[in-house]
């Protein structure tokens, strides 16, 4: 029997099939090397009135940098965001896949679906994708977050390439940039003069370009804050009312008056 | 015995008079294109009529809930499916219609030894610009007619043609307010042809000189579509969408709030003191 609501099932009746989606499912699973290609950054992180999801725009293929204005913060609804790191393909498949499954659920069970529920959804496709995950051509570590209107608060979620999924307190990173920012991070927190789940937003967002800097400093697939090209990380806001990208302008001068200074 | 053809169409038309009949308790529903996006209009007793179908897609509905229900799905899945492996811009209602809709509700309403789908259908499609939008209404037998500017369900088809005698007299809608008082007097006359079907009790108080054809029915005068609009929202629950093309968002379906409509329409609300 047909579980009401679900998309990914009208999409399989359609005959449209995982194995198509993730390529080597059909193989022995796990290869001899497996390269973890997630040469990015993104984050999430809490600061007082809700959370902001952040990610570079470089996509990498090996030494090579292929794209400088990749967007790696994707909303997948008014109300929530993935970041993304690991194989675009997939990882983009996974976000279109998730978007039209919380707008079908929406408007043929005429209710929203709970944020639990868009949790499990991405749970799900991670786990269908782990024989590609396992065998390095379909890995995808995303960082998840959205707003939690039963709760009434933002909430960050991340994932393993096996689709276990864990909340963070206050901030999840992800990708091959992310260890530096999990650093100063958590440097901050137990050190700092405060700690950023507290601060407004416009130190939180001068905060969120220093640390993607550091990030692109230390990882060459990161690509940072490049204002000679106008070249400014992703940065999205998520409160009670729906997810709101911060402006480049905005990003702009923040960055010449508190980063470069 | 139906194999004969003589028995077949017999009982078809059977089929039709015990349609027509279920209709005519039907709440009638309203679409109309105007400046801003497209106004659906009915009123309902609880159980709604009017449905979000994709991004730019809504669906209106009259007759069993069960059977609309049934239908609604078959148009989900074949939105999302094609908004999903081609692109939300490729998702149209013509083609929601002729491929999805019609054909199903067509082969339902011949097969004589199936129940058919109770139900008409209105599929409006709102476009960048007011020329293309789109209205698209099916009747119980799968068929279906494109209207650009306005689309009913009603219970027969002669009030169908009064309606578009009437629309016609109108000056096209540029407001939502516009709309929404031309929606409801169309709602309100077909609601009282519909329920006063030997029309011929109806005074000619208008003397509607351009209705040549003997099968129009005359248009009630315009106290008696007030009292049937005033009636109707004290018992039942006015539902309107619109399809605002002018949301900024992808997504344009919006229900109207009873809040929102009062302000818009208060002569409706007030309790009759005008003669």
């Amino acid at each position: 029997m047909r579980q009401q609501g679900d998309f990914l099932q009208v999409l399989q009746e359609q005959g449209y099939g995982m194995d198509n989606l993730f390529p080597s499912s059909k193989g022995n699973g796990v290869s001899s090397h497996p390269e973890l290609t997630t040469g990015t950054t993104v984050f999430a992180m809490k600061y007082a009135d809700g959370v902001l999801v952040a990610g570079d725009r470089r996509a990498t293929a090996g030494n090579v940098v292929m794209y400088d204005r990749t967007d790696k913060v994707l909303e997948i609804d008014r109300f929530s965001v993935m970041a993304i790191a690991g194989v675009p393909a997939t990882a983009f498949e996974m976000a279109r896949v998730l978007e039209h499954s919380f707008k079908y659920y929406r408007r043929s069970q005429l209710q929203d679906l709970s944020f639990e529920g868009k949790l499990r959804a991405l749970s799900t496709l991670l786990k269908n994708n782990a024989p590609a995950a396992l065998a390095g051509t379909g890995t995808v570590v995303p960082v998840f977050a959205g707003y939690d209107a039963l709760e009434g608060c933002g909430k960050i979620f991340f994932y393993d390439i096996l689709g276990a999924e864990f909340e963070a307190v206050e901030y999840a990173v992800s990708g091959s940039g992310s260890s530096t920012i999990r650093g100063i991070l958590y440097y901050m927190n137990r050190w700092g003069t405060s700690p950023v789940a507290g601060i407004n937003e416009e130190d939180a967002l001068i905060f969120v370009l220093r640390l993607m800097t550091s990030a692109a400093e230390f990882d060459s697939a990161t690509g940072g804050v490049d204002a000679q090209a106008q070249l400014y990380p992703i940065v999205k806001r998520i409160s009670a009312e729906g997810v709101r990208t911060i402006p480049a302008d905005r990003l702009t001068t923040l960055f010449s008056e508190k980063v470069l200074s | 015995m139906y194999e004969e053809p003589y028995r077949w169409i017999e009982a078809v038309a059977n089929r039709r008079t015990y349609l027509d009949d279920q209709f005519t308790q039907g709440n009638p529903l309203i679409g109309v294109s105007f400046t801003q996006g497209i106004l659906l209009l009915t009123f309902n007793r609880g159980t709604d009529k009017i449905y979000e179908v994709y991004d730019r897609i809504a669906l209106g509905g009259m007759g069993h809930p069960a059977d609309l229900e049934k239908l609604r799905y078959t148009l989900l899945d074949m939105a999302h499916v094609e908004g999903f492996q081609r692109s939300p811009s490729d998702v149209t209602a013509s083609r929601l219609m002729k491929n999805g809709l019609a054909p199903v509700i067509k082969e339902a309403f011949e097969e004589i030894f199936k129940a058919p789908y109770i139900t008409k259908i209105l599929l409006a499609e709102v476009g960048p610009t007011q020329d293309r939008d789109h209205l698209f209404s099916i009747n119980y037998d799968g068929m279906f007619e494109e209207q650009r500017e306005f689309g009913v369900l009603v219970a027969s088809s002669s009030i169908r043609e009064t309606l578009a005698q009437e629309w016609k007299r109108h000056t096209p809608p540029s407001s939502l307010q516009a709309a929404l008082e031309v929606s409801l007097r169309l709602w309100g006359i077909s609601s009282l042809l519909q329920t006063d079907t030997p029309s011929s009790d109806v005074e000619e108080e208008k003397g509607e000189a351009s209705s040549p054809t003997t099968s129009l029915s005359t248009i009630p005068d315009d106290e008696a579509i007030a009292s049937r609009i005033r009636e109707t929202l004290s018992k039942e629950t006015l539902e309107c969408v619109l399809l605002d093309r002018e949301s900024g968002k992808m997504e344009t379906y919006r229900t109207l709030s009873q809040a929102e409509l009062q302000p818009l329409i208060p002569h409706y609300f007030e309790s009759p003191q005008e003669s």
